[in-house]
């Protein structure tokens, strides 16, 4: 009896600190979420209050009424696109050469994927606004894609060489008996059997180029500005305007939030696969 | 169906591992061929470049009387069988087994009914429409031999396709697979480093050792008439026991006992007779041995029993033999704990004998096998 007593007991307190953990993760987005909702003559409020008074979607009316908001809206989204396309083309048929035809060649080309991760992306700006700018790409979808993709093309191809390593080889060599060129195999087999590690690293491009700030902030300047720039440009010389920038970060976080929420049980699979397949 | 030849085949990986040494036989129209021999010693390599899966270093390969050594796995039609089943698990059943006949572009009322054909000889009608994940090894085996038999191809190759199932279902598996076989026809190599397998399933066994073939014979061939010493020890279980012993004249010491070699032996094998006065190395099959005490013989030896396992039909019983042993050079052979140097013999159930006792072992002279210590070869 005193043992089941004490392994309750061990587990309401497990769960209570999770519920601590997530409480204090989880409240400067309240927060955030909180002010977005106040009436604009309530945001600055001094002493401040957590929630608000009156619930109004006054921010909202006024950065969806703006010309700015929307089109970096936009941008962000055909960026995050276009790198999450790119990203999967160059790295998914890398990471399966790299793991299903394993030569010294690609473990060196694998790890040399995991250091670009390590340099700090600061360090890389630098040189890629010189790029861009010979290039003619700087303020340009184009040269942020290209960028973006620079920084998603390693993760996807960690996440793409560790879910081909799960499966066999022989599915290939099957598939090639059956009548399939490599190529054939590669598309009609080995493509739909990692469909979910392939929507799993989608998902991590997309966040990877929607949540970026410096390179766009480097790189761009007027026309190709993303929507994390002009949330920051709230904070200008004429003060901060917390309604405004609190209602547009909400707006740019919802996409992330949803298809987190969609996709948590392909996501959580996806990071634990392999680890238990072996 | 077709006949397949190997002349000459060696594989060399990158400049330095040579796993496959001139390999060369022929595989009749319609034989069930058996590569079999122990981990590492190439018969799966051997079977991957049949397939094409492998490119071929040197030597020539043909299929129904065309060279195919630079011809693409897909064009070589035949049909493989694979240890993991390799089935695809985002397919249905249906689909996996009709998959070789869309690529081969076959007309969509034909496709359903070779597929349905397929599962009735399979018995798997009633899964088409279930994806791997949802069947049994048994089922998922089926399937494999549905997509292979569906297309009707040359040959038909299968690398170990029973090493994932449990005893009871290989045993039934592996008279389905002869079986099967037989009915349709199909040149087939089936690969297995379980030699129970190969005797029974093979119309002929190819036996190799490191890349090299040691012998292709019929099973009975093979167990009768071994080319060599690895052959000998690797066909039957339990394992020829090998020793060195010398001829002297008739008479073969072994160890500290002896006894005349019959006539009849001399004469079956004439180059015996060059033997004599030198070391020999001598094979006696554990059924050839028994107690002497129920079973008596002219050649007889002494032997303390270390092990007995009584297995009801027959006493398997372990024996200190003072005599040099000889390793057959299986790197998979089961060496015992301690006493790996034992004589392995069945005896009959009614023997009395107990681990400790000094055993008299009869021996069946006339089935004794010979081999020269030199080349390890059979002396015939």
């Amino acid at each position: 009896m005193t043992d089941v007593y004490q392994r309750d007991i061990g587990k309401v307190m497990i769960n209570a600190f999770a519920l601590l953990l997530v409480l204090s993760y989880a409240l400067p987005y309240v927060y955030l979420l909180m002010t977005s909702l106040k009436p604009a003559a309530d945001v600055q409020q001094i002493p401040p209050r957590f929630f608000p008074e009156t619930i109004s979607l006054e921010n909202f009316n006024t950065v969806l009424g703006t010309a700015t908001l929307p089109k970096a809206f936009l941008n962000s989204l055909v960026v995050a696109i276009l790198t999450t396309v790119l990203s999967l083309v160059l790295a998914v048929p890398a990471a399966y050469v790299a793991t299903q035809y394993r030569r010294p060649i690609t473990v060196l080309f694998l790890l040399f994927a995991l250091i670009t991760r390590m340099v700090p992306a600061v360090s890389l700006g630098v040189p890629l606004f010189q790029l861009l700018k010979t290039l003619g790409l700087l303020d340009t979808t184009t040269g942020l894609v290209l960028a973006h993709t620079s920084t998603a093309v390693p993760l996807a191809l960690l996440l793409m060489a560790a879910f081909f390593e799960g499966i066999p080889k022989e599915l290939e060599d099957a598939a090639r008996m059956d009548g399939c060129t490599r190529f054939q195999a590669f598309a009609k087999i080995i493509l739909p059997v990692m469909k979910s590690g392939i929507a799993i690293t989608a998902l991590f491009s997309f966040i990877t180029s929607w949540n970026e700030f410096l390179y766009a902030l480097l790189l761009t300047s007027e026309s190709a500005k993303t929507a994390p720039i002009v949330i920051a440009e709230y904070n200008s010389v004429y003060g901060l305007a917390w309604g405004p920038m609190t209602a547009s970060a909400i707006l740019y976080s919802l996409p992330v939030i949803i298809v987190t929420l969609v996709l948590q049980k392909q996501i959580i699979g996806g990071l634990t696969f392999g680890a238990v397949k072996g | 169906m077709a006949e397949i030849s190997l002349s000459n085949i060696n594989k060399v990986y990158g400049d330095s591992f040579h796993a496959i040494h001139d390999l060369s036989f022929d595989i009749r129209d319609g034989e069930f061929m058996v590569f079999v021999g122990p981990s590492g010693c190439g018969k799966s390599t051997a079977l991957r470049m049949i397939a094409g899966l492998e490119n071929i270093t040197s030597g020539t390969l043909t299929i129904g009387g065309e060279v195919v050594n630079a011809v693409d796995p897909k064009d070589r039609d035949i049909a493989m069988v694979f240890q993991s089943y390799a089935l695809y698990p985002h397919k249905t059943v249906r689909e996996n087994i009709a998959f070789p006949l869309r690529m081969a572009k076959i007309d969509k009322t034909e496709i359903g009914r070779r597929v349905e054909e397929a599962a009735r000889i399979l018995e798997l009608s009633q899964h088409l429409d279930r994806k791997p994940g949802n069947l049994s090894g048994g089922q998922r085996q089926r399937v494999a031999m549905g997509r292979a038999i569906v297309r009707k191809p040359k040959a038909f190759l299968m690398d170990e396709p029973l090493s994932n199932l449990d005893a009871k279902l290989r045993v039934q598996m592996r008279a389905e697979i002869a079986g099967l076989q037989r009915e349709l026809g199909v040149t087939t190599i089936y690969v297995t480093h379980d030699q129970v397998e190969a005797m029974t399933m093979g119309d002929r066994v190819a036996v190799m050792k490191a890349g090299v073939l040691q012998q292709v014979a019929s099973p009975h061939d093979l167990y009768s008439r071994p080319d060599n010493v690895f052959v000998a020890a690797f066909i039957g279980s339990p394992s020829m026991n090998l020793y060195e012993a010398t001829l002297d004249g008739n008479r073969l010491t072994l160890g500290k006992d002896g006894f005349e070699v019959p006539a009849q032996v001399f004469e079956s094998r004439p180059s015996l007779r060059g033997s004599t006065n030198r070391k020999i190395i001598v094979g006696i099959r554990p059924e050839n041995m028994d107690d002497a005490a129920i079973h008596p013989a002219s050649a007889e030896i002494s032997a303390p029993a270390t092990l007995v396992e009584v297995l009801g039909a027959e006493d398997i019983v372990h024996l200190n033999i003072d005599a040099p042993w000889v390793d057959a050079g299986d790197p998979d052979a089961v060496t015992e704990i301690g006493e790996d140097r034992s004589a392995v013999a069945r005896f009959s159930p009614k023997s009395t004998i107990r681990p400790g006792d000094i055993a008299r072992v009869a021996i069946e002279a006339e089935e004794l096998h010979f081999f020269d210590p030199d080349t390890r070869a059979s002396i015939w």
